[in-house]
């Protein structure tokens, strides 16, 4: 089995990030908007998924008692 | 001697083609999403020779991989096959034979064993397998590389998923049609990086 190469670099700053990956200033904002658009669509799938396994929840706990 | 390799760089050898396509956005979205920085040989402008500007790229990068699941010959009228990803990995091995602290480089291939009838010089190399797709390429990213805090497989294609899902407005942003531009490179490496964020779990604060 192959052992995978472990990165220790440390993770880069946003700073680093936008110096290494140097964009337009309309694909700059694209992409703050994109970026929270991302974030939105996760925490929607977060919550939706903490109701559907609610009635599960509540219903073993009505089992067990 | 050419100064140290970047310790987070990777010289992507895969072939520029719109059947590439899929796979070749999980590369980028895979890498940048350990924080890792992919590097293309189209990204360099410049008047040295094609040549010259790969075996650069891949002197300042800390690994390389080489997709040889193309090299196939082409069903075009013209069909040639396809050389550039087994000479590019050529001119890596004897880099890195001369200077082995300096890189390290992967083989990936769709197929199993077929890379031992494809390059039998390269017996004993254990290929990265992909299958030809994207959560192939995602898994094997990160069968080769870890990190601390990094995302899972399933958080990275939801990555894919969204910036794959907006790629023609990244072409049309950047005013061309080819996903290998290297603006369109630039922006598909930011935006790769920027949506990991919500990923990327944040290390604990060291006690006092």
């Amino acid at each position: 089995m192959r052992k995978p190469i472990h990165i220790t670099a440390p993770w880069s700053t946003p700073e680093e990030v936008k110096k290494r990956y140097p964009v337009s200033k309309a694909s700059e904002k694209a992409i703050q908007l994109l970026v929270e658009e991302f974030k939105a669509q996760l925490s929607r799938q977060n919550e939706s998924a903490s109701t559907s396994i609610e009635p599960e929840k509540r219903r073993k706990r009505a089992s067990a008692a | 001697m050419p100064p140290l390799p970047d310790p987070k760089g990777v010289f992507l050898n895969i072939p520029y083609d719109q059947e590439f396509f899929s796979l070749y956005v999980a590369y980028v979205v895979g890498l940048c999403q350990l924080d890792l920085v992919p590097h293309l040989a189209s990204e360099i402008p410049g008047g040295d020779r094609r040549l010259t500007r790969i075996f650069k790229l891949i002197q300042g990068c800390r690994y390389s991989i080489h997709d040889l699941s193309r090299v196939e010959v082409s069903v075009a009228p013209t069909a040639v096959p396809r050389f550039n990803m087994p000479l590019e990995l050529g001119m890596t091995i004897t880099w890195q034979k001369l200077h082995p602290s300096r890189h390290d480089w992967f083989v990936w291939e769709s197929e199993p064993y077929r890379i031992q009838r494809s390059a039998s010089d390269l017996n004993g190399t254990d290929p990265y397998i992909h299958d030809g797709t994207v959560e192939g390429v995602l898994r094997e990213v990160r069968n080769a590389f870890s990190r601390n805090s990094a995302p899972t497989v399933p958080q990275m294609f939801d990555v894919y998923r969204f910036v794959n899902s907006n790629f023609d407005a990244i072409l049309s942003r950047n005013g061309t049609r080819n996903p290998f531009d290297r603006s369109v490179f630039m922006e598909l490496c930011r935006l790769s990086n920027d949506l990991a964020g919500p990923f990327r779990q944040s290390k604990p604060a060291n006690k006092p």
